[in-house]
This record gives structure tokens, C-alpha cells and sequence, in this order.
């Protein structure tokens, strides 16, 4: 019975060790998120009155350079971000349904509430090109 | 450049990964339960009993009653027959076509669910069933004789189930998510794939006899007939009636293949949790790998997808089997074969755990869609409006990332606690010495909190 319980209890260690091993790397990956090239405005609704620099995404040859753009707010905030593109298509911010045609050369900006929180996904709807990933936080 | 695409074609929200708190409030939940059910444990099996009793009269009888069960079989048929066709004949676009979420959610996800909390829901309205009775009763009433079916080869038991379950989640997320591009399965596909189901299915009804091969080979009522055992409603003796939750649980394992049925469950939901978080870098060294060996992309993407599903399920096995090994070493413990069927349905709350987590919000937002604009226009041609709901839709608001949250991490605290109920008390019917009994239930615990804990980690890794 005592060698029983003695194996127990290393088993718990066992788990506990490697829980906080996860837990440890999972919010490691979460600092890394938010300091590697995520775009995150200040929160609050001032941000949008202070004319902070609004994320462009540029599209060239019909793909966004650099790679599909990460962009993060809190529940509440202003999403507003600009797509500049070398092709004519319609951009479409997917979960809140908005759709805007952009023609070739030409830029659109987006500027919306977020209310839906999750992740979401904005792509070029003709080409179906993902450009951005748009993280609502609660 | 973004290679691998969204998995799934409906989706246009993924949920949040579970905060690290919450992960850790989970895990500590878990092994805090997990010590409490050693302390309480009872000392007779109490759920090897399945203690049904019929409900009252009228009832249960009625619902089970012979032109019940042809409404239902006909509900059933219609049901398919309109997936089938707004699959070959609707829009191409996955999230306009009725096809897609009627099989893949309202059907496929959706049964688990319900079946778990009614009893076998399915039963009564599958097609195949229906279908294949009334080809049988035709056939008797023709011939004046019951058709003659084939011995079916015991050895093979569920396994044909096993392989069909892996087969019809694989040309969902892996199939479909290879195109190159965020489309995902087209329903002109699953359509296909469905009428070639059907064939095979009716066909190996007429070799094996319609309820042989629903019990053994028949992927859906295998799948969602593993769920119904967790309920307390069951039919015996053409009635229904209640019975011990869990209990039916306890007699679903004895056919061969079956922990395979179980361990397939959960194998492919963690790979669709894991696919874009905990999997993603070694799934795109991967794809790499053969795309830079001249691999083209998609199928460089599918053997990749095809290979890491594989894994699952034999790390999901492995696991398990190092369980039953390990309770192998305990006095007076029944052989490696007895164990490794005996606590085969312990793992059942765990996969039921494991697809609420994974698809819950999924299946909230998504049925919005099949009961407004996917009913009235089930072909997707915006110019239909059958019911008046076209123009309906999603609304997302519905469920804040917070509720997900807890749904998640308490269906997996749920299906940790009833899966080590289940473990502790078949173990009280191979070990009679009480106390030989717990110290094997030392192996299964440590089984269910991987499980849980690895279910736990796939929600907290961020899909990005």
C-alpha cells in the first residue's frame, strides 16, 4: 500500500510538472504573439479619436506581402485597418460579413466595431487569398 | 506566404485559445477530482446492472411502434435524398450548400450530442435502415421467405466501423482542406461520397443482414450508437425505457475492434484541435519535406494530413495501451485481451468530452445557418425562399469567447470525471480484492489525465 501511494504521488508530480511546462509554453507563445509583428492599438475608444496609425495591408500580384496580417483588439474597440491592392477584387472581413470592392491601384478602409469576438479571417473573396487574421478578444 | 489553409470550409470564426489561467484552473480542477475519486470510491460494481424499466405505457410503446419507425425511416430517406441533391445540384460554394453543414454538422455532430443525452436517435432514422427493411420485407413478401445473409466474420467485429469513421472525417479535413486554397470540400464531393456510401452500405446490408452490419460496419450507427449507451434512455423488448445512466455503457465494448471505434473518435478530433495550433510547425516541415521532393501541393498537403491522422490515432492507442499493460501488473488481473476490451467504453466520456470542446461553438453558429438560409434555400441559388428564412443568418454574437471557454474546459472536467467512474468500477469486477482494484485504477487515472490534459493543451495553443 505504501509503495503504491509513493507511485502515486510521483505520477501527480509527473502531472503537475508537465502542466506547468504547458502552461509555461503557452503563455510564452502569447508574449511572443503580442510583441512578434502583431499590430495592437491602444485600447479604449480614445484610440480611434487619437488617429493612431491605421495597419495597411498591401497586396501585390494579388498576395499580401509580407504574409497574412495579424491584427488583434479587445471586445469594444475600433477595427480599422486599410487594404492596398494591385488587383481588382472584393475584400471580405468573414464573421462580421463586410464586403468592399477594391479596384487595381486603389485602397479601401475598413472601420468597425468589435463586437464579435474570435478570430476571423479577411481575404481577397475572388481570389480566395486569406490577407488578414483579426483576433477579438474578450 | 500562407500554405495550408482554414480546415474547414463553413467555418468564419475559429475560437479563441483558452487563456493560460483557465488551462490552469482546468488542470488543478482535474487532479483535485481525480484524488477526490480515490478517496470516495465505492467498493461493488454499480454500473455493470443496466436496471432499465419501461416508461409508461403509452409512450413507450408509441414512440417505438411500427408506424413510428416507418415515419421515421421515411423522414430519414427524404433527408439524405435532399443532401444528395443539393449536393450534385446546389451551389458549389461549402457554406451555401445545404449538403455540407447537414452532413457535417447537423448529422455528424450533432448526433453525438443528442444521442449521448436521448438514448439511439439515430437508429430510427437512418436511411440505410430504412431502405434495407423494406427491401427485406418486400423481398418476404415476394419470396415467402426471410432472405439469406452471409455468416458475418466475428474477427472483423467493428473495425469496418473503425476504418469508416477515420475515412469520413479524413475527407472532411484532410480531402477537402487540400486545395491550395480556403475552400475546403465541395458539396458536389460529399455528395458523391455520400452516394457511394450508400451503395456500399446497402450492399452490405443484403450480404450481412441490415442489423448485423448497423451493429458492427455501419460508420453512423456504430459512432452515434457508442454516445446513446451513455444515456438513460434505451428500447428492450420493442419499448422503450429508462436505465441506469452509464450503465449501457458498461456491455457496448464486447465486440472486437470497438476500443478501436473509440480510440478513432478521439484520434481525429485531436487532430482537427491540433492541426492549425500544437501540430502546425511539425505539419508544415512536413508538407515542406515533400513539396521540396517535387511533391505537388495538394498532394504533398494531403499525405502530410494523411500521415499526422495516422499518428493520432496510434498515439491515442499507445497510451491507452500502456494503461491496460500497466494494469497487467497488478495481482490477479485478467489477461492483456480481457483488459484491453474490458475498459475500452471508459474512454467513451472522454471522446464525448473531446468533441464538445473542439466543436460546441462550432455547431451553435453553424445550425443558425442550417435553419435559416440553408433550409429555405437549400440549393444556394438566392432564389429560392421555401420557408421565408433566405435572408436570414449567423449571428456570432450568440456565444462571448468567455462561455466557449467554460463549456470547453468543463465538458472536459465532465468526461474526465465519468470516464474514471467507469474505469473504477469495471475495475471492481476484475479485481474483487478492493484494494487491488484501486491500485490498477492508478494506470487508468493516469490514462484519463492525459487525455484530459492533452485535450486541455489543444485548446490553449494558439491557432496562429
Amino acid at each position: 500500500m505504501k509503495n503504491s501511494k509513493a507511485v502515486f504521488a510521483c505520477l501527480v508530480a509527473l502531472v503537475i510538472a508537465v502542466g506547468l511546462a504547458a502552461c509555461g509554453s503557452s503563455s510564452d507563445e502569447t508574449n511572443e504573439a503580442t510583441n512578434g509583428g502583431v499590430t495592437r492599438p491602444a485600447n479604449g475608444p480614445e484610440s480611434a479619436s487619437m488617429g493612431g496609425k491605421v495597419p495597411t495591408i498591401v497586396i501585390r500580384n494579388g498576395e499580401p506581402v509580407g504574409g497574412v496580417k495579424q491584427l488583434e483588439y479587445d471586445a469594444g474597440d475600433e477595427i480599422r485597418f486599410e487594404v492596398k491592392s494591385d488587383v481588382a477584387d472584393e475584400v471580405h472581413v468573414h464573421g462580421y460579413d463586410l464586403m468592399q470592392d477594391v479596384p487595381a491601384g486603389g485602397t479601401v478602409s475598413f472601420d468597425f466595431p468589435a463586437e464579435i469576438e474570435g478570430i476571423f479571417e479577411a481575404e481577397l473573396e475572388g481570389r480566395k487569398e486569406q490577407i488578414a487574421e483579426i483576433t477579438v478578444n474578450p | 506566404m500562407s500554405f495550408l489553409p482554414f480546415a474547414h470550409a463553413l467555418v468564419a470564426r475559429q475560437d479563441l485559445p483558452v487563456p493560460a489561467w483557465l488551462f490552469a484552473w482546468g488542470a488543478s480542477i482535474v487532479l483535485i477530482v481525480s484524488f477526490f475519486a480515490l478517496s470516495v470510491a465505492w467498493r461493488k460494481p454499480r454500473f455493470e446492472e443496466v436496471r432499465w424499466r419501461p416508461l409508461g405505457a403509452g409512450l413507450a410503446r408509441g414512440l417505438v411502434s411500427a408506424p413510428a419507425q416507418v415515419l421515421c425511416g421515411l423522414i430519414g430517406v427524404f433527408l439524405l435524398g435532399v443532401a444528395l441533391y443539393a449536393g450534385l445540384r446546389g451551389t458549389e460554394a461549402p457554406d451555401r450548400n445545404f449538403a455540407l453543414t447537414f452532413l457535417y454538422v447537423t448529422t455528424w455532430l450533432g448526433f453525438p450530442f443528442f444521442s449521448a443525452l436521448l438514448g439511439d436517435v439515430f437508429r430510427p432514422f437512418n436511411p440505410w435502415r430504412a431502405l434495407s427493411r423494406s427491401a427485406g420485407a418486400g423481398f418476404r413478401a415476394i419470396a415467402g421467405q426471410r432472405p439469406a445473409h452471409l455468416p458475418y466474420p466475428e474477427k472483423l467485429g467493428r473495425w469496418p466501423a473503425a476504418v469508416g469513421l477515420i475515412a469520413v472525417v479524413w475527407l472532411e479535413i484532410v480531402y477537402g482542406s487540400s486545395g491550395g486554397v480556403a475552400v475546403g470540400l465541395d458539396p458536389h464531393a460529399a455528395a458523391t461520397a455520400a452516394l457511394v456510401y450508400s451503395g456500399y452500405t446497402l450492399a452490405m446490408m443484403a450480404l450481412f443482414g441490415t442489423e448485423v452490419w448497423c451493429e458492427r460496419g455501419e460508420v453512423f450507427s456504430v459512432y452515434f450508437g457508442m454516445f446513446s449507451q451513455l444515456g438513460c434512455f434505451g428500447v428492450e423488448d420493442g419499448r422503450l425505457g429508462y436505465r441506469r445512466p452509464l450503465a449501457a455503457a458498461t456491455h457496448w465494448a464486447t465486440l472486437p475492434g470497438s476500443a478501436a471505434v473509440v480510440i478513432a473518435s478521439i484520434a481525429t478530433t485531436s487532430f482537427d484541435g491540433a492541426q492549425e495550433g500544437a501540430f502546425k510547425s511539425a505539419i508544415e516541415s512536413t508538407f515542406n519535406w515533400f513539396a521540396d521532393r517535387g511533391v505537388d501541393l495538394t498532394t504533398s498537403l494531403r499525405l502530410t494530413d494523411t500521415i499526422f491522422i495516422l499518428l493520432c490515432f496510434a498515439g491515442v492507442s499507445l497510451v491507452y495501451l500502456l494503461g491496460v499493460r500497466g494494469m497487467r501488473t497488478i495481482r490477479g488481473a485478467p489477461s492483456l485481451a480481457t483488459l484491453r476490451i474490458g475498459f475500452a467504453h471508459t474512454l467513451i466520456p472522454i471522446a464525448l468530452a473531446y468533441l464538445v470542446a473542439h466543436y460546441f461553438s462550432l455547431f451553435v453558429f453553424q445550425e443558425q445557418a442550417q435553419f435559416t438560409y440553408l433550409l429555405s434555400d437549400p440549393l444556394g441559388t438566392a432564389h429560392t425562399d421555401l420557408f421565408g428564412t433566405a435572408s436570414g443568418g449567423i449571428d456570432f454574437r450568440l456565444l462571448s469567447a468567455t462561455t466557449i471557454w467554460y463549456v470547453q474546459v468543463g465538458a472536459l472536467v465532465v468526461g474526465h470525471v465519468l470516464g474514471l467512474t467507469l474505469a473504477h468500477d469495471r475495475a471492481l469486477v476484475y479485481w474483487p480484492n478492493y484494494r487491488d482494484a484501486s491500485r490498477s485504477q492508478y494506470w487508468m487515472l493516469a490514462v484519463m489525465v492525459a487525455f484530459t490534459c492533452f485535450g486541455l493543451y489543444l485548446l490553449s495553443v494558439s491557432n496562429g
